[in-house]
């Protein structure tokens, strides 16, 4: 394995039941990079995050994490995680809790002093993840954002060379969506090896070098952000509607490569295929004002991926 | 390491100390009534300290029950996962967690060896007393590290269930209440390969003025392996699916 190499899966596979969860999956995660895996719900994203973590076993194929088992780095403290839906203890102070989880990684880095990173101090590590004012607080009486922040100290407490965060923003305000973004990012600048699941495509677009769509337990699509929508090959063209009235869908959608049409306001939204008939006929019926081609957005592109599927819904439970 | 951890679940535990405080009560008053009725004069002078030892054991296993449904209610807050990913070891945990489960039997033994002492006299020379109230206290690990295992596998509603048919199922058959003598010798003899039969012997020894039996101590060792190798499955497993 080549030693940049975070993570491999290498034709891994997990069933529960007569369920498929992961089937076949091949994935190498460089280091230092960060990556997202988006999928629909039941892709398979939490049992693959799961076998990544030790916590799930694979029925067959390999993981391994750092060159050995996920448990072993586990265990040796390379991984932090941030795992889907946990609360925070009743009974501990925000303090007590980083606090003790910090201390569990510097007693394992003290018997490897050869560890590149060190520890960073409690005070940082409270700092680093904007949680300095909860330190007194009760670990349960949070809100979901100030829980995340905490959650998230949890993770990188011990400066672990790979995090993963599964759907660390579900739930959250905007407000602490970003401001949960800021300090993973921040961590991340640090060189280490992030890996998140996220619902929100826009963090995909935004915050990842690489997305790795997973679909029915294998990936379908690898690559930056750009690279997975132009696997999409319509365009968007909008312009400008001087009269609203005046324009019908229907004579929209019937103009040359329009698979489907949008109004919002005075602006108008068409899908195509073709773009450049598309924008000469609208040429041609004095449709041109603030016209502008785009390339599809990265939700048509994570749609049009997964589409195939029969039986997506929009909300339902994760594996 | 797994002090650090002793140290923040017994934080957790003092900070919400309600299940201590009935662990401590209800043997205390069984002990106290049962003890002061005709009940306990049947037997002979030896029936207040045989008495004292089963109900200082009876609210051990109460205790250490108790420290198992406390973990079953950690488990859908993702606590046990989230040790699971922490550098620490499986038995490290279970351990620290065991160690949680000894402490919090130590306010029912010394309660009830206090009220056999100066309520009920039981007396006992000083090296006598140490051996009966050590030997409830460390003899408890085996059902400790059970109660452990059952926290990590079971709900927290069904490990309060197995827990109540310890408590008081098997404080029952293992003659924590009354002697096994008096059952059917059938049930005497499953009685005795129970754990907490083994465990109250140790100490009924030495009220008696004998040494612990060499074959009790190895039953209750043979428990105490099968218990740990439960347990550390139970952590395990609990982390894998939580």
């Amino acid at each position: 394995m080549p030693p940049n190499d975070a993570v491999v899966f290498d034709g891994v596979t997990k069933s529960y039941g007569p369920v498929r969860a992961v089937n076949g999956l091949d994935l190498r995660l460089a280091r230092g990079r960060t990556v997202a895996l988006l999928g629909p719900n039941g892709a398979g994203k939490s049992t693959t995050i799961g076998m990544l973590l030790g916590l799930v076993e694979a029925d067959s194929g390999s993981v391994t994490v750092f060159g050995g088992a996920p448990e072993r780095a586990v265990r040796d403290g390379r991984i932090g995680a941030m795992p889907q839906s946990g609360r925070l203890i009743p009974g501990v102070t925000v303090r007590e809790l980083v606090g003790f989880v910090r201390r569990s990684y510097a007693a394992k880095r003290g018997n490897q002093p050869s560890q590149a990173t060190a520890v960073p101090s409690l005070d940082d590590l409270l700092e680093t993840a904007r949680i300095t004012e909860l330190a007194g607080r009760r670990a349960n009486g949070l809100s979901g954002g100030q829980a995340q922040r905490v959650r998230f100290a949890l993770a990188v407490a011990g400066a672990p060379e790979l995090i993963v965060l599964d759907e660390p923003t579900t739930g959250l305000d905007i407000e602490s969506r970003r401001g949960l973004w800021t300090s993973i990012r921040a961590y991340a600048e640090g060189g280490s090896t992030v890996l998140f699941s996220t619902h929100y495509l826009d963090e995909a677009d935004d915050y990842a070098d690489r997305i790795v769509v997973v679909d029915r337990g294998r990936v379908i699509a690898d690559g930056t952000s750009e690279q997975i929508k132009q696997r999409v090959p319509g365009r968007t063209v909008s312009f400008d509607l001087d009269a609203p009235a005046a324009v019908t869908f229907d004579s929209l959608g019937g103009l040359p490569g329009v698979a489907s049409t949008e109004v919002r306001g005075t602006r108008a939204r068409l899908h195509t295929t073709d773009s450049d008939a598309t924008v000469l006929a609208l040429a041609k019926a004095g449709h041109v004002r603030n016209l502008e081609v785009t390339g599809a957005g990265l939700e048509e592109a994570f749609l049009a991926l997964t589409s195939t599927r029969d039986n997506l819904t929009s909300a339902g439970e994760n594996r | 390491m797994t002090l650090a951890y002793v140290r923040l679940e017994m934080v957790r535990l003092l900070r919400d100390p309600g299940y201590l405080v009935m662990s401590l009560i209800s043997p205390l008053v069984m002990y106290l009534v049962f003890t002061n009725l005709d009940l306990g004069r049947q037997g002979s002078d030896g029936a207040a300290a045989y008495s004292m030892v089963g109900m200082a054991g009876f609210g051990a296993i109460g205790a250490v029950m108790g420290n198992g449904v406390s973990i079953a209610e950690d488990k859908p807050l993702g606590w046990i996962r989230q040790l699971r990913l922490l550098p620490l070891r499986p038995v490290n945990v279970v351990i620290g967690r065991t160690l949680c489960a000894m402490v919090v039997t130590l306010p029912p033994i010394l309660a009830v060896s206090l009220a056999g002492g100066l309520v009920n006299g039981v007396s006992l020379g000083a090296g006598r007393w140490a051996a009966v109230v050590g030997l409830l206290w460390l003899g408890i690990a085996p059902i400790a590290v059970l109660g452990i295992g059952l926290g990590y596998l079971l709900t927290a509603q069904q490990a309060q269930m197995a827990g109540l048919v310890c408590y008081m199922g098997l404080s029952l058959l293992g003659g924590l209440w009354v002697p096994i003598s008096t059952f059917p010798g059938w049930l005497t003899n499953v009685a005795k390969a129970t754990p907490i039969n083994r465990y109250g012997e140790l100490s009924w020894r030495i009220t008696d003025g004998h040494a612990p039996t060499l074959l009790g101590v190895a039953v209750l060792a043979g428990w105490a392996a099968l218990f740990v190798a439960f347990a550390v499955y139970g952590y395990r497993r609990s982390a894998r699916t939580a």
